[in-house]
């Protein structure tokens, strides 16, 4: 632990920290361009230069260079460091254009502020400007190389950091070029972190070109909701438009980065589309008397019929808040549900997994990458939660090894070992390797001869900080016991083994402490099919895009007396429904996720609502009449309106609120400002979900030899349906495809880029076919794309026999 | 109380200054004083049947010029409406085909601006001015506020040679990578030659 003197102030760092970081420490902040947390020292851009006046180094020295070490005297306000900077700075402008005004990072942009404090305005220099001709980088990154200072920030984040290739330094001397080998699309989907850690603008954010400045926006610290890890971001609203987001550091979750995914996905809360007015049977009204209608619908509904006619479904992705309240009035009312899975399944995987995860196995993103090997089973981390992908890399940058275990074909930034083999074979797997890691013999199951069990077993027991990820999307609920089993088994062997869960929906963990006995909407519909069920009210939860099958759904919808539907988003359910409430996405309503690892994060409002000023102004000037009220402000948070449908009438919600989240689970505790950020109480859940629910369904054993399995997955873009909205996305997703083994094509008689009908149970499913060598034999994935019909089969995991596979002609 | 007592170093009058005398001097004086004016032409100008010629730097009402070439100056910043003491400038900024930053919308609320000349100082295209022209009074207030066909004039204003898109290295339809002032030839990535 070295002691150094930095502006007279003494400072005990651990070893190994640079200069830069111990005075940063003091809160003494030195000049960077080239020093990142994230990406370390280079020493190119010589602009963190100090005084090292006494000690084991001396003279003018780059403090980002330089380990701290014993006895250290340092001035970072000497008169020659500060010369000395002054004059890199001005070299670093000799060529900078003059443009400031017109370039999108002016406001925030660190070689403009350190321009500034280094006191240089005049160009002294009457040589030419060294020029750059600019690449198309496709929809998010905009790029232009006059900007640049060679900090290499962009290329060590793109090549070492992400591990993608695409992107990269050219050039030698004053002409070093960053950008790609030919003007393209950006293959990383971790590329709109340029944009962030570019010190000026050579990389700025397309989507929100020319739309502003950074100290005219309304910025609020906010959450990703479009996966479950519970990315930290900046959001940034202007005139009623959410306009950007950027990585929020969080040293515990995301790090310094976010994915595109999170980066551009906000455009669903200000679309055009997005539903802002309360309807009553599709005719408007104003949002009182709806709520009240609804209310009286209810009532008459529990009169009639019993309190367990109303059922409520809520979305895994709805904050904590509206969770509560949700589970309150059911609770309160004796409604049915609430349901917030849309299959058995998904509810039972999930709960399955959030049982699992025991309070000594639980690991975080962050901690995730200090992992030496890394068992991936069941999860596509780039498609699934593109952030593990990131965090997996820096397993691999750093020496360890990555083990994926998936029948999909998985491709991950870096050399990964990939085992595709069936989805029936896992459980197998997963005992066998258990009972291995015991220091048993296991019987090895039937699996090619590469997939060494006894070898892997002993890599993952010599390991010194093994780690199982586990997806919860296309395994049963019997596999992911195994997962947490294994992580327990190799704990026995390890001090630390760590066990990372992958869920659906952003708050899937706070919807699988809803119950004990996890309620899915396939058993709601049961229960509309029976008659049991009379009323629905469905709470930001879109049944249409996201239920497995869109004609059970409307078929259940027909029967029912009356559907409530509270959203956010444009559905055709909405004008369908008996009553809609218009509800607000989290950058009005604000409120706290729970993230896969059980850690409670909270978002604040950034902007009041109402309809963008793009929008009522017709994309000129606002209007010039003026209104008490904002146009389009009539959105409730959804827990508002919940607890409006369940409360007295008039009655205040918030108390109603408070009691609800003190009442939600004892894991989650509210009370303090310090339980947001930490994980929650894991040791307070309890840990027989397995076995107190339903029966796991039968594997696919008895399915015939020349079967395949189906699997709904996700892709990394165009499937998860919020993002799905955002234009600048929109362009950045591929076409959607059945994937399937080369082999499996010829054996099935399709043909690669022909389509395939799946026909099954009298629905029918079309899609092109491409050719995949990494899937698993008997697998075909299927992506829940929002340009294909994949709401036809009830399940995501089904299995189709040869003979209700039709190749089609064109 | 004595320390309430206001202290004058007035001495007492004299005599000669209080008596009759006096008093019709300066009587007199005072009548010639304004005798001698009322002949005199007026310091002042019957406004508004007379409208002098103001001088060029005088800050009044806020227009938006355009380049020597004819096109709008403005590239919306946002550098005015930042520097803006009593926030009445606002626009929207966008992208326009040729690949200029350029205003969407521009909106002054004359209701509330001060005519401090802070917009014109932080221009860096020269595109705001400040006009002498002042009568800008309107009885409905919202009259006062001024879009930007409102504000956009022909004409450089008082920067007569001023373009920004020569100077920055921006490609529009105009100027390439190296074709702006004082700018070299775009570099070949590809050359390994020193």
């Amino acid at each position: 632990m070295p002691t150094l003197k930095i502006d007279n102030r003494e400072i005990n760092v651990p070893a190994g920290t640079k200069v830069i970081e111990a005075a940063e420490r003091l809160g003494i902040m030195i000049p960077r361009f080239c020093f990142h947390p994230a990406l370390g020292s280079v020493g190119a851009c010589r602009v963190c230069a100090v005084a090292f006046t006494e000690g084991p180094v001396k003279g003018i020295q780059m403090s980002c260079m330089i380990d701290a070490q014993d006895g250290m005297v340092v001035s970072t306000t000497d008169a020659e460091a500060v010369d000395f900077r002054r004059h890199v700075i001005e070299f670093l402008m000799l060529n900078h254009p003059h443009d400031c005004p017109v370039c999108d990072e002016g406001g925030h942009c660190l070689l403009q502020d350190l321009t500034v404090a280094g006191g240089h305005g005049l160009r002294r220099y009457r040589g030419l400007k060294r020029t750059h001709i600019n690449q198309d980088l496709g929809p998010l990154v905009q790029h232009e190389m006059n900007r640049c200072i060679q900090c290499y920030r962009c290329s060590r984040y793109y090549q070492e950091f992400t591990g993608y290739r695409d992107l990269g330094v050219m050039g030698i001397g004053s002409r070093v070029y960053f950008g790609r080998s030919a003007p393209g699309m950006l293959e990383s989907p971790f590329a709109g972190n340029l944009i962030d850690i570019c010190p000026t603008g050579v990389y700025t954010d397309k989507p929100s070109r020319y739309i502003g400045r950074r100290w005219d926006y309304q910025r609020q610290p906010s959450l990703c909701i479009h996966c479950s890890l519970g990315c930290n971001l900046t959001a940034s609203a202007r005139y009623r438009q959410v306009v950007r987001h950027e990585a929020r550091p969080n040293l515990e979750v995301n790090g310094h980065f976010i994915c595109d995914r999170g980066r551009y996905g906000y455009a669903y809360a200000s679309i055009a589309d997005r539903p802002r007015q309360a309807m009553a049977a599709g005719t408007p009204g104003p949002i009182v008397d709806i709520l009240a209608g609804a209310r009286e619908a209810i009532q008459q509904t529990v009169e009639k019929h019993g309190p367990g006619s109303v059922a409520v479904v809520v979305s895994p992705r709805s904050s904590l808040e509206t969770l509560a309240v949700v589970k309150e009035a059911c609770g309160q009312h004796g409604w049915t549900g609430p349901a917030a899975a849309h299959t058995n399944r998904q509810a039972l995987n999930r709960n399955t997994a959030v049982s699992c995860l025991r309070p000594e196995l639980a690991v975080s993103l962050a901690a995730d990458t200090e992992a030496h090997d890394v068992l991936v089973i069941g999860a596509d981390p780039l498609n699934e939660a593109p952030m593990l992908a990131l965090s997996l890399r820096q397993v691999q940058r750093r020496g360890g090894h990555v083990i994926v275990i998936d029948p999909r074909g998985v491709q991950l930034p870096f050399d990964f070992d990939h085992w595709a083999v069936h989805p029936s074979a896992m459980g197998a797997i997963l005992q066998a390797l258990i009972q291995e890691i015991g220091g048993h013999r296991a019987t090895a199951p039937d699996t090619p001869a590469t997939f060494d069990i006894t070898k892997l077993a002993r890599r993952l027991n010599a390991s010194p900080r093994p780690v199982v990820v586990c997806g919860t999307d296309i395994l049963t609920p019997h596999e992911i016991a195994l997962a947490g089993d294994l992580a327990r088994a190799l704990r026995r062997t390890h001090k630390v083994a760590g066990l990372f869960y992958t869920l659906a929906g952003a708050n899937a963990f706070a919807a699988a402490l809803l119950h004990d006995q996890p309620v899915s909407t396939e058993a709601v519909l049961d229960r509309i099919e029976d008659g049991g069920v009379r009323l629905l009210v469905a709470v930001e939860q879109d049944l249409w895009r996201e239920f497995p099958d869109r004609k059970r759904l409307q078929a259940a919808l027909k029967r029912l007396d009356h559907l409530v539907v509270l959203d956010y988003v444009d559905s055709p359910l909405n004008r369908e429904a008996g009553h809609f409430i218009p509800t607000q996405p989290l950058y009005e309503s604000g409120g706290h996720w729970i993230n896969q690892e059980g850690r409670l994060q909270a978002a604040s409002p950034v902007m009041a609502g109402g309809e963008p000023i793009e929008i009522t102004g017709g994309s000129d000037h606002p209007p010039r009449v003026f209104d008490r009220r904002i146009p389009g402000d009539e959105p409730l948070a959804a827990w508002r309106a919940v607890a409006a449908l369940a409360g007295e009438d008039e009655a205040d919600p918030a108390p109603q609120l408070k009691t609800a989240l003190a009442d939600f689970h004892p894991a989650v505790n509210l009370s303090t400002p310090e339980a947001t950020g930490q994980r929650i109480d894991l040791e307070a859940i309890a840990h027989d979900l397995v076995e107190s629910g339903p029966a796991p369904e039968p594997a696919e054993d008895d399915a015939p030899a020349d079967a395949v399995v189906l699997l709904l997955v996700d892709w990394t873009f165009g499937t998860e349906p919020l993002s799905a909205m955002a234009p600048a996305l929109t362009r950045m997703e591929a076409a959607p495809v059945a994937r399937l083994h080369p082999d499996e094509i010829a054996r099935l008689g399709l043909a690669e880029g022909r389509p395939v009908t799946v026909s099954l149970n009298g629905n029918r499913l079309t899609v092109p076919v491409q050719a995949d060598p990494r899937m698993a034999a008997g697998v075909m994935a299927v992506p829940r794309h929002h340009l294909l019909e994949w709401q036809v089969f009830g399940e995501t995991r089904v299995i189709v026999k040869r003979s209700q596979l039709k190749a089609e002609s064109e | 109380m004595s320390e309430n007592k206001i202290k004058t170093d007035e001495k007492p009058l004299k005599p000669a200054e209080s008596s009759g005398w006096s008093a019709l001097k300066a009587l007199v004086e005072g009548f010639a004083t304004t005798a001698k004016h009322l002949a005199r032409k007026p310091v002042t100008e019957s406004y508004p049947e007379f409208k002098r010629q103001l001088p060029e730097r005088s800050r009044a009402r806020i227009v938006l010029t355009r380049d020597p070439d004819g096109r709008e100056r403005c590239v919306a910043c946002y550098l005015c409406s930042a520097v803006c003491p009593v926030s009445c400038i606002s626009m929207q900024s966008a992208e326009q085909p040729d690949g200029r930053r350029y205003a969407r919308w521009f909106r002054i609320n004359f209701g509330r601006c001060i005519y401090c000349g802070l917009c014109e100082e932080a221009c860096p295209t020269s595109a705001i001015q400040l006009t002498p022209d002042f009568e800008n009074i309107q009885r409905d207030i919202l009259t006062l506020v001024f879009e930007k066909k409102d504000l956009l004039v022909d004409g450089c204003g008082k920067d007569p040679s001023y373009n920004f898109y020569e100077h920055a290295g921006v490609t529009t339809d105009e100027r390439g990578k190296g074709e702006h002032a004082n700018e070299a030839p775009p570099v070949n990535v590809k050359s390994n030659l020193p």
